[in-house]
């Protein structure tokens, strides 16, 4: 194990992934900030003119300086010493765009003022988000961090800092949130329209059939959850039947199949970034679709649902597949 | 109408100020009271040119408008450093210092733009803060600066806040919430702190300040501003002794030029010599508390009895006595200073009779005068020794009655005492002539000086001693109070037979001076004038009040030393304190603090409520009991359930337990109010108790 692993492994073991962060005396960290050093290198100048001009008052200031100094440690550490932090369930996104996090700061002591966070690794001039959270009550606060790769992805570490009150001290904890996301693949900005379906392995279905005849049917079907209600046949449910909605066929097909193996021919990622594409498309002409990705399939659906499913299929899907 | 319009609309704007803008203003507002008490001893520019930055400034963030840049930012620097060195000659000095640093803190805030350029200002702030002690520690100045450094932290706190706009109040109200926690620190540090001597050479030059110097200039000084300030202080066993007797021995001044009288090279204890002084008469003890006055003499009562070459040792500083019978020190006394010592008011100095020719070629630099000056004085003094009075008196008798001549010439002639005579030598190199012949306007120094060059042309050794003479009329808490105004001058002539006799000149002229030890008082300030005017009885008390006020201040805080810590560990009971000790107590408080501090923190962190508590400890317990699995989500019933999963009837007492606090704690309608620690800690005592039977009993089955 190299060092750096062992560095890694333990700070992975002293940063836990945890659902909600209670900063205690155990995980929040401080050190002098720049000014910080300054204000030693200050005070130092101070005591030596306090003593070489024998100044009692110079002395009485310095020591007073010092005095808040000190205090002002302590009052750093105190304004992140007892929050406790815990985040709302975060949204899929897209790769390449940014995830939202919605962070709540919960409260049980006394006023909290200027307190940061954000995502340790940004750019360096980088200001956190702020926010003061009132004495015995929460806030919130939103937080936006890029999220460049697909897969199933655990939230990166964030970093609560405050520097509140003299800015002499910066006290900081970090937090590695057990809530984990969905990053999409990201669909392919001007893909081809969906592939002509060649009817194959469905040819014997009725509707199939159907189509072979070139007529334009037209039946009914149960209510199912995820149908559009423009497909409910209202006139009949006000009659005091149950439910139910029109089947359309387009001439096209039925059911559509998005077949990874219809984007033969490009690489791996901008397959499955075609196959997306796809996905919103199909649910957005609103007949049922399935997925198949090799040996893996995905049932013909339609509906929010089939089209998270699909894209976390996708999301997950490895080459080897 | 428009005009109160226009006024509300103004008012109106300042209290809804976008937060940058009120923000700005404030730290403007601190920058200009912090700069405001250095405005009297700044040069002028100086002063008007950060008052004008400063409102320039304000006006910028008023409008929104842009900051200047850079170049022109440079050009000023470059135009400030330029003005500092032609109104000090140099860049480096304590003056051309505090100069520089007003500029440069007024010129930041012309680009200040990021809450990094915020602390440059703090910081030079707090700087700018000390330098007004150089000038005056009093308490008023103790007091402004507080305010001036309570501002700089709401300004820094303002800084830290970046969330909404908080109002001026609540920032400020936050600094001085961690000023005041650090108070305990603070007044440790400055009681314990080891206060020791300066660390490098101080320049001697006292800034700006009348009173004594190694120096006199003679009619250099066109006036002298009366400084009040104190000088030292005395409490003597018994009775004090009348103001016209006190004569404090600064600085003996021999060497004349024509213009300056300087002293006479010393070279050290060792070169000292001479006789011991022979006090008569009853001998007087007292302690004095002298004020740093920036010399490296140390003014005693005279007449104290040590030999020159004598040693003393006052708070680590090593000082002697020279053969002209003054206390000299090594370095210029910037500390506070408390001795005991004695002196005796009637005595007799120097050698009597100058039998070998050592002691007359001693005596030799006190009869040089410079060639070819002041001719006409010469010509006076001639032909005062010519006078048939004088012409059969032996030696022993023609001295005193040559002094006495001049003194009696110096009461009659129209001779004047006056703070301010004007500048001598403007036009003749004949300083003397000019004033004993033409002008005749003068104070102490004049008259001193005059008299010992006409001793001198008389063939009679003479030297000028400074000083000072007289005290306040009214004890201060028991003290006698000696002012930096009390600076004097008188001379000293050797007779033979009798040696070096004190022969005060302005006393010829102005016996008042020297009487009631008070100077001439210059012209009242308006509001003391007014106030005196209306009712001098309460003006007079209000003043004594403010003095005693200021004795306190200066004797508790200003006047803290190194023995005063001393006496505060015997009082804590080290039997021989030193710097160990100190250094030990110190160790130890801030230790102490220290872990205070922590203790605190961790009380802090503890759950506050009953209920958490005693659930915290149930899941520890939980926990040794080889539960993984419980959490502290869980309510007891779940604990319970998940203690019988694992260990089956043998936890039976312990689910028992954790049901009924289930039930107490959620089955009731209305909340029920969280243990107190008693109650908690019976119920862990028994929870525990049936935990160790449970451990007892899973070992003995395994």
């Amino acid at each position: 194990m190299s060092l750096r692993q062992r560095w890694q492994a333990w700070w992975d073991a002293r940063h836990p992934r945890r659902d909600s962060h209670l900063m205690g005396q155990h995980n929040i960290y401080i050190l002098p900030s720049r000014p910080g050093l300054f204000f030693c290198l200050t005070l130092v100048v101070l005591l030596l003119a306090s003593i070489n001009d024998q100044l009692s008052l110079g002395y009485a200031l310095t020591f007073l300086l010092a005095g808040a100094g000190f205090a002002s440690m302590h009052a750093t550490h105190a304004n992140l010493r007892g929050l406790n932090l815990d985040l709302k369930a975060p949204a899929p996104v897209f790769a390449g765009d940014e995830l939202q996090l919605e962070i709540r700061l919960h409260n049980s002591g006394g006023a909290r003022f200027g307190v940061g966070l954000r995502v340790p690794g940004g750019a360096p001039g980088d200001e956190p988000a702020w926010t003061d959270v009132p004495a015995r009550g929460h806030s919130l606060l939103q937080l936006r961090c890029p999220a460049p790769r697909r897969g199933l992805t655990g939230l990166p570490a964030l970093r609560i800092e405050t520097r509140f009150p003299l800015g002499l001290f910066g006290a900081w904890s970090i937090w590695r949130p057990a809530a984990q996301v969905w990053v999409y693949p990201r669909p392919e900005p001007a893909a081809p329209p969906l592939p002509v379906q060649a009817t194959g392995a469905d040819a014997d279905t009725p509707a199939a059939a159907l189509l072979l005849l070139g007529e334009d049917f037209e039946g009914v079907r149960p209510y199912r959850h995820g149908d559009s209600l423009k497909q409910v046949l209202w006139k009949k449910a006000a009659q005091g039947g149950e439910l139910l909605v029109r089947e359309h066929l387009s001439p096209a097909s039925r059911q559509r199949w998005l077949d990874l193996a219809d984007t033969a021919g490009l690489d791996w990622e901008a397959r499955l970034a075609r196959l997306a594409a796809w996905v919103l498309q199909a649910e957005q002409q609103g007949q049922p679709w399935g997925l198949r990705l090799g040996a893996r399939e995905l049932p013909p659906d339609l509906g929010a649902q089939q089209r998270e499913r699909a894209l976390q299929l996708l999301a997950a899907a490895e080459p080897s597949a | 109408m428009t005009g109160t319009a226009t006024t509300g609309g103004w008012r109106s704007r300042l209290a809804h100020l976008p937060r940058e803008t009120r923000d700005t203003l404030f730290l403007l507002a601190t920058i200009a009271a912090t700069v405001l008490p250095h405005a009297g001893h700044l040069p002028i520019w100086c002063t008007a040119l950060t008052g004008l930055m400063l409102l320039w400034r304000g006006q910028l963030a008023w409008r929104g408008a842009a900051l200047p840049g850079r170049w022109s930012l440079s050009l000023m620097l470059v135009l400030v450093a330029g003005l500092t060195w032609l109104s000090h000659r140099t860049l480096l000095g304590r003056e051309a210092g505090i100069t520089m640093l007003v500029m440069l803190m007024a010129m930041k805030t012309l680009e200040l733009r990021a809450r990094r350029d915020a602390f440059v200002v703090f910081f030079l702030g707090f700087f700018l803060v000390l330098t007004q002690y150089l000038y005056s520690q009093s308490l008023l100045t103790g007091l402004w600066t507080l305010v001036s450094v309570w501002a700089l932290m709401s300004a820094l706190v303002l800084a830290q806040m970046p969330v909404g706009q908080p109002s001026l109040k609540h920032a400020a109200r936050l600094a001085a919430r961690s000023t005041l926690t650090g108070l305990p620190v603070m007044v440790l540090l400055f009681a314990l702190f080891p206060r020791i001597g300066p660390l490098w050479g101080v320049p001697a030059d006292a800034v700006g300040r009348t009173g004594l110097s190694n120096e006199l200039q003679f009619g250099a000084m066109s006036e002298i501003a009366n400084d009040d300030g104190i000088a030292m202080r005395l409490r003597f066993e018994g009775p004090p002794p009348p103001a016209r007797a006190l004569y404090f021995r600064g600085p003996v001044l021999s060497r004349f030029d024509g213009r300056s009288w300087r002293a006479l090279p010393s070279a050290g204890p060792l070169a000292a010599r001479g006789p011991a002084p022979r006090l008569r008469g009853q001998v007087l003890r007292y302690e004095l508390t002298l004020e740093p006055l920036r010399l490296s003499v140390l003014p005693l009562l005279e007449m104290s009895p040590e030999a020159p070459g004598a040693r003393l040792e006052v708070q680590g500083l090593e000082l002697w006595r020279g053969s002209e019978l003054q206390w000299l020190a090594p370095r210029p006394i910037t500390e506070r200073l408390r001795l005991s010592q004695q002196a005796g008011l009637d005595y007799e100095a120097g050698p009597l009779a100058p039998a070998d020719r050592r002691s007359r070629l001693a005596l030799q630099p006190y009869l040089e005068l410079p060639a070819g000056l002041n001719p006409r004085t010469l010509a006076w003094a001639a032909e005062l020794r010519r006078r048939p009075e004088f012409a059969g008196l032996d030696e022993a008798a023609l001295a005193p009655a040559l002094v006495a001549a001049v003194l009696r010439h110096i009461a009659s002639a129209d001779f004047a005492y006056t703070l301010a005579p004007g500048r001598y030598g403007q036009d003749t190199p004949h300083l003397i002539d000019e004033f004993w012949l033409d002008r005749r306007l003068g104070f102490c120094e004049h008259f001193a000086a005059g008299f010992v060059v006409v001793m001198r042309a008389l063939d009679i050794p003479a030297r000028i001693v400074t000083g000072f003479q007289g005290a306040d009329r009214v004890l201060q808490d028991g003290y006698v109070v000696v002012r930096n105004a009390q600076a004097h001058a008188w001379a000293e002539v050797w007779q033979p037979g009798r040696g070096w006799l004190r022969v005060d000149p302005t006393a010829a002229v102005a016996p008042e001076r020297v009487d009631q030890g008070r100077t001439l008082v210059p012209a009242p300030g308006l509001l003391s004038g007014a106030l005196g005017q209306v009712s001098p009885a309460l003006w007079q008390s209000l003043r004594r009040g403010w003095e005693v006020l200021n004795n306190r201040w200066q004797q508790t805080v200003l006047n803290y030393s190194r023995s005063d810590q001393f006496d505060l560990l015997k009082r804590l009971g080290w039997s021989a304190p030193d710097w160990q000790a100190l250094g030990q107590l110190v160790a130890l408080l801030l230790a102490g603090l220290a872990a205070l501090g922590a203790a605190y923190a961790a009380w802090q962190a503890r759950a506050q409520d009953g209920w958490a508590r005693l659930r915290a400890a149930i899941l520890r317990e939980l926990h040794g009991l080889d539960l993984p699995a419980a959490a502290a989500h869980q309510a007891p019933r779940q604990w319970a359930a998940l203690l019988r999963l694992r260990h089956g009837a043998a936890a039976e007492p312990l689910v028992r337990q954790l049901l009924a606090l289930e039930l107490a704690r959620y089955a009731k309608q209305d909340p029920t109010p969280p243990p107190g620690w008693l109650a908690r800690w019976r119920w862990l005592r028994e929870f525990r108790a049936a935990g160790r039977m449970l451990r007892v009993q899973t070992k003995k089955s395994s």
